[in-house]
């Protein structure tokens, strides 16, 4: 067992760990965030991402151990209190959400793209979500909600 | 929960150095851990036997990206995010950037490093093609010695390479190209994002009035493991560059890769990929002489 420090969704977390449980199951088990999904658990849906620092991440491909001293946010972040985000408004009046299963993570991709680069051409949208799959969709909405995010983000 | 493995997060290299030279167990590096992390939940036989983990996340002597002495030199724990925004990068190596801009998704390159794209010498290394026309060299270091060899010599086998147990790769470095130097590369995946390739290339040439004064050749995952083809690159040398140059070229290349990789099951259909894919990329690194 190790003692971890780092800052999650804001606030300083200590927890006492197994050192090679994954950064998700941390998340969900231990600070029932369960926004998180697990789907492939290989780094390939994206299900998982969450922001490390700033940058999306696959949180089933990081072992607790290495969170130590980092920035996490988890979906249950990004809204300000009971006011939904902007990128979250969006994907609701887009209908970007179908079954749900991806859309934590998606929005999550989305959020860092826009901190990142406020203004992406589609491609950068569509480069930013390639490592998210969604089976309902069809991508389009979501790429819909997020060029109208942008729009409020920059108009501001 | 991976079984109970003990993760070591040292501060500098001589900690990882001494981890390395400790022998306890069966020790592996980790950075972005995306080989290890998913190798480990499919218990392939690579990592099966791993004890403990040396996280080299937090050494400076293995980050960064600089340029001294007409080299540039590159991080092992460098991700391949940091490498595609780099400034030095983007001017100096860009079929480099263009390989590394391929690799699985943002996500993954977010964590994954170059490093680790060919530490365990997996054929479908992405950026082997581009960093063997750069003639790379990287630096290994252990607790007692120090050396650097070209990555053309590091890769041996398919998953064999020359680092020793007690190693660790610490830096990647190229000789910066000359400016007049044109190039590019490919890859062929199933799909275009999150992909394994398939079939990867990288050229790199110096031209003098059409006639090619040096070209590099290297491939990726078409053959057991990322190489040069100095056979191919004598023969090019001196020839002048038109259409029938390059598909003469292409269809020699053609011939290479059955000659490297046997006649298989799929050769009937890679082959003309295989030709029609290096045609291209000839092609496209010569638009502005043809």
């Amino acid at each position: 067992m190790i003692k971890l420090k780092f800052i999650l969704n804001g606030k300083e977390v200590i927890v006492e760990t197994e050192p090679s449980i994954r950064l998700l199951d941390l998340l969900r088990d231990r600070f029932s965030l369960t926004g998180t999904k697990e789907g492939c658990g290989v780094g390939e849906c994206g299900a998982c991402t969450v922001l490390m620092n700033g940058k999306a991440v696959n949180s089933c491909l990081i072992f607790a151990a290495q969170v130590e001293g980092n920035e996490i946010v988890t979906i249950e972040g990004i809204a300000n209190g009971n006011e939904l985000h902007p990128i979250q408004k969006n994907f609701l009046k887009y209908g970007a959400v179908q079954c749900g299963f991806c859309s934590p993570a998606m929005v999550l991709s989305a959020f860092a793209l826009l901190e990142e680069n406020p203004n992406p051409t589609e491609e950068e949208i569509k480069d930013a979500i390639a490592g998210n799959l969604c089976r309902c969709t069809g991508y389009k909405q979501i790429i819909e909600a997020i060029a109208e995010s942008a729009k409020e983000v920059t108009s501001h | 929960m991976i079984s109970s493995i003990e993760i070591l997060t040292p501060k500098n290299l001589n900690e990882v150095l001494g981890i390395l030279s400790s022998n306890g167990g069966d020790l592996r590096i980790i950075a972005g851990g995306t080989d290890i992390v998913t190798g480990l939940k499919q218990e392939s036989n690579r990592f099966i036997k791993t004890e403990v983990l040396i996280d080299i996340n937090r050494v400076a002597e293995v980050k960064g990206i600089g340029q001294a002495n007409g080299r540039i030199s590159i991080g092992a724990a460098s991700t391949f995010t940091e490498i595609y925004k780099n400034q030095i990068v983007s001017k100096e190596l860009p079929i480099l950037k263009k390989a590394v801009a391929t690799i699985g998704s943002l996500q993954i390159r977010n964590r994954a490093t170059i490093a680790g794209n060919f530490v365990n010498n997996a054929p479908c290394a992405d950026t082997v093609p581009a960093l063997l026309v750069y003639n790379a060299t990287i630096e290994i270091e252990s607790i007692n010695s120090k050396r650097e060899i070209s990555l053309q010599e590091f890769l041996q086998g398919p998953y064999i390479t020359q680092l020793k147990k007690d190693e660790i790769v610490t830096r990647i470095n190229i000789p910066v190209p000359p400016e007049n130097f044109i190039g590019d590369f490919y890859k062929l995946g199933r799909r275009q994002a999150v992909a394994i390739s398939r079939i990867t290339f990288a050229v790199l040439m110096e031209l003098e009035k059409n006639k090619i004064n040096e070209i590099r050749i290297a491939s990726g995952a078409v053959t057991p493991i990322g190489t040069r083809f100095s056979e191919l690159e004598k023969f090019a040398k001196g020839k002048e560059v038109n259409n029938n140059f390059l598909k003469t070229l292409a269809c020699k290349m053609g011939d290479e890769i059955i000659k490297l990789t046997g006649l298989r099951w799929s050769s009937e259909y890679k082959l003309p990929v295989v030709q029609q894919m290096f045609y291209q990329i000839l092609r496209s690194a010569t638009k502005k002489n043809l």
